[in-house]
């Protein structure tokens, strides 16, 4: 049987922890990129990306899972959410024999959330080019909010409150301890670097200066000939595909899916707390941000059994981490708004062009300024 | 029929709602951010009224005005401290808008702080979720809350009318919250004014908190999950007038119970899980359908327009009926 190997250092698995670590950073990169593109170069405050990530999980946990029963022929008594508990069992060990159909059953989810955030996405979008940025705001978190009470009520879906287990689709990978994780990090890896690879190059892009022409000065783009309506509608589409191919991947790697994992703190809050410390507007400085948000938060968790006895017994980590990152969250807007490493401006010409330019200008400035004496 | 628990409710949530519906607004006409962070201002009141009972048996209505204080110095804390200095840096609207996001979270760590605090320190089993306190008086067979929480919006709206229209201090509020720089032109301290809302503000949050007590089972994230009906209540009533608020809060704490209770006896149990979604709805098809609110309809056209309509309608009845008459 194949084992990850296990290196305790500091009375920390430290193979364990990285692999855990990475796997948390991947979805979190994922999704505040796609943040980012909608916050930090469009200008929309989605407060609401919890939505589009449960949307995505919701519904592929549910249609991938009925796939996999009835393509493996396990009889559910026409009550899929009622038996899958008392299958479960017995569908990921077929599952975990026929690793062509898992990998199938995985893209085909992740597809399919992509669609069904696309088409969630268009539906936000509609208030969303037609409203101030505060109300914006305000309807984008009560629609999250409306999203996690109908998944908890609309029972047929992901079963209601309890939520349902969702087989289990890389039990192909092996079995041995921390396997089946590295196989989930490798997919998470393509996944997130693929999102970071397409965000920066529509970045890096004339689009990219026109999505910061929509922010900065909606008219002047609008004068330019920019339509921004169908431009903050493509980017709402568009990260909202991308968040619920997060939230798919994220549900087939826990393998359960229900409305609490879908809070407003985890998938909206912190990762608005990672596009700023990062720097909103700026690609590489969200990856910084989330990968630093991601080690701080599970690193208080590794190291709160050194400082607990220090601490009155009363101190939850988990209440203390909440003051912690909010506390960080607004020192940095107030003495580094532009986070860790802040936007730069984007240059319209090539480098050497540009400096050519400014060569010329700077040397015909210093004959100016010789002029008058 | 709807049940008479729903009417109960109705009545006390669209009191509470319409408390609270006034201090959201006030924070917003003054500094024009959305304040996510208002929904633990009741949190605060929840959490006084609670730790005053279990430590001295103090019944939430003494110790809702000792909730105002603590939930309006809260309140100018969090405004002085963080709202206003970043402000001054020039923060855009989204990062004021996050950041009472983040104080919202902070103030969760805060309450399960406190709340573990009780539960370790003095053995408060029930500290982090707790039922409602027993101990109101009764009143018509249900409890004196129906007719206390009513009442206090009434005062509360009254007072603030007399305050706003025949005080001087209420009319440099307004024209503070109207123009804030031609107030000042005027020698009119805005600043001071502004403090003043917000403390108003916290306070009302915090003794609708204390309220809720009475009514309703509590914990530290009671007030956080509250926001978006309050925003609700706001939007309804334009986000601009006080009036408008409190009307807001009324129908959609009201509107809330009575649809859902009216939903069971047709549809069953089955709309209870939907009745959170009532308020969200009601917010949602006010921004869509007239965004700025209650407020803003042209009031007296609808008067007329209604009284044209139904003026046909009873023509066209009269006439009706007219006719069925002489048929036989």
């Amino acid at each position: 049987m194949l084992n990850v190997p296990s290196v305790v250092f500091l009375g920390i698995d430290v193979v364990k922890f990285a692999v855990n670590l990475g796997t948390a950073y991947m979805l979190f990169l994922a999704v505040s990129l796609t943040l980012n593109l909608e916050a930090g170069y469009t200008g929309v405050p989605n407060f609401g990306k919890v939505m589009f990530l449960a949307g995505g999980a919701a519904v592929s946990a549910s249609v991938c899972g009925r796939l996999a029963v009835f393509i493996l022929g396990i009889n559910v008594h026409g009550d899929y959410n009622g038996y899958i508990v008392t299958v479960i069992n017995q569908v990921n060990a077929s599952l975990s024999q026929n690793s062509v159909l898992c990998v199938e059953l995985i893209l085909l989810g992740t597809l399919l959330a992509a669609g069904v955030g696309a088409i969630m996405g268009f539906l936000a979008s509609y208030p969303a080019i037609r409203l101030r940025e505060d109300y914006l705001g305000m309807l984008l978190l009560a629609s999250a909010q409306f999203f996690q009470i109908f998944l908890g009520a609309y029972a047929p879906l992901i079963g209601g409150t309890q939520g349902i287990s969702v087989p289990n689709f890389f039990g192909w990978a092996g079995s041995g301890i921390g396997v089946r994780d590295v196989a989930v990090l490798g997919f998470l890896t393509f996944f997130a670097i693929s999102v970071f690879v397409f965000v920066e190059r529509v970045a890096r892009s004339p689009l990219g200066r026109t999505l910061r022409a929509v922010r900065d000065n909606e008219l002047a783009s609008r004068a330019l000939g920019k339509n921004d309506v169908a431009i903050r509608r493509n980017v709402i589409v568009i990260a909202a595909a991308i968040s619920a191919m997060a939230g798919a991947l994220l549900t087939f790697q826990v393998a359960s899916v229900g409305p609490g994992t879908w809070d407003r703190v985890t998938w909206t809050f912190w990762i608005w707390v990672m596009v700023i410390i990062g720097g909103s507007g700026n690609n590489r400085g969200v990856a910084l941000g989330a990968l630093s948000f991601a080690f701080l938060f599970d690193m208080i968790d590794q190291v709160q059994f050194v400082f607990q006895p220090y601490l009155p017994d009363f101190v939850d980590v988990n209440f203390l981490r909440y003051i912690l990152f909010a506390a960080l969250l607004i020192l940095i807007l107030a003495f580094r708004p532009g986070g860790i490493l802040p936007e730069k401006s984007s240059p319209t010409l090539p480098k050497r062009t540009l400096h050519g330019i400014m060569g010329r200008e700077n040397a015909k400035g210093e004959m100016d300024q010789k002029e008058p004496a | 029929m709807v049940e008479f628990t729903y009417v109960v409710s109705s009545i006390i949530f669209g009191s509470l709602f319409g408390m609270m519906a006034i201090g959201l607004t006030l924070t917003y006409i003054t500094t024009k951010v959305p304040n996510f962070a208002y929904g633990s201002f009741v949190t605060v009141g929840l959490y006084t009224s609670y730790s005053l009972y279990r430590f001295e048996a103090i019944t939430p209505y003494l110790s809702a005005p000792i909730a105002f204080g603590i939930g309006g110095l809260t309140s100018i804390l969090m405004y002085l401290g963080i709202l206003r200095p970043l402000a001054r840096r020039g923060s855009p609207l989204v990062s004021l808008m996050i950041a009472t996001l983040a104080i919202d979270i902070a103030f969760v760590g805060i309450f399960g702080t406190y709340a573990n605090y009780l539960r370790y320190t003095y053995v408060f089993i029930d500290s982090l979720n707790f039922t409602e306190i027993l101990g109101d008086f009764s009143i018509f067979g249900s409890q004196g809350l129906i007719l206390a929480a009513p009442l206090t919006l009434a005062l509360i709206t009254i007072g603030l009318y007399l305050l706003l229209t025949r005080t001087k201090f209420g009319v440099a509020m307004r024209a503070s919250v109207e123009n804030p720089s031609l107030a000042r032109v005027l020698g009119i301290d805005v600043e001071k004014v502004y403090v003043f809302a917000w403390f108003l503000a916290g306070g009302l949050a915090a003794m609708s908190g204390s309220y809720y007590t009475l009514y309703s089972q509590g914990g530290i994230a009671t007030g956080s999950g509250l926001i978006v009906e309050i925003f609700a209540a706001s939007v309804l009533g334009g986000l601009s007038s006080l009036y408008g608020a409190a009307i807001g809060g009324v129908i959609i704490g009201a509107g809330e119970n009575l649809l859902t209770g009216g939903g069971i006896s047709v549809f069953g149990n089955g709309v209870l899980d939907y009745q959170k979604g009532i308020p969200l709805v009601l917010m949602i098809l006010t921004l869509l359908v007239f965004p700025q609110g209650l407020a803003s309809l042209p009031w007296i056209r609808v008067v007329t327009r209604i009284r044209r309509i139904s003026g046909r309608l009873l023509g066209g009845i009269r006439r009706l009926s007219a006719r069925g008459l002489r048929r036989c």
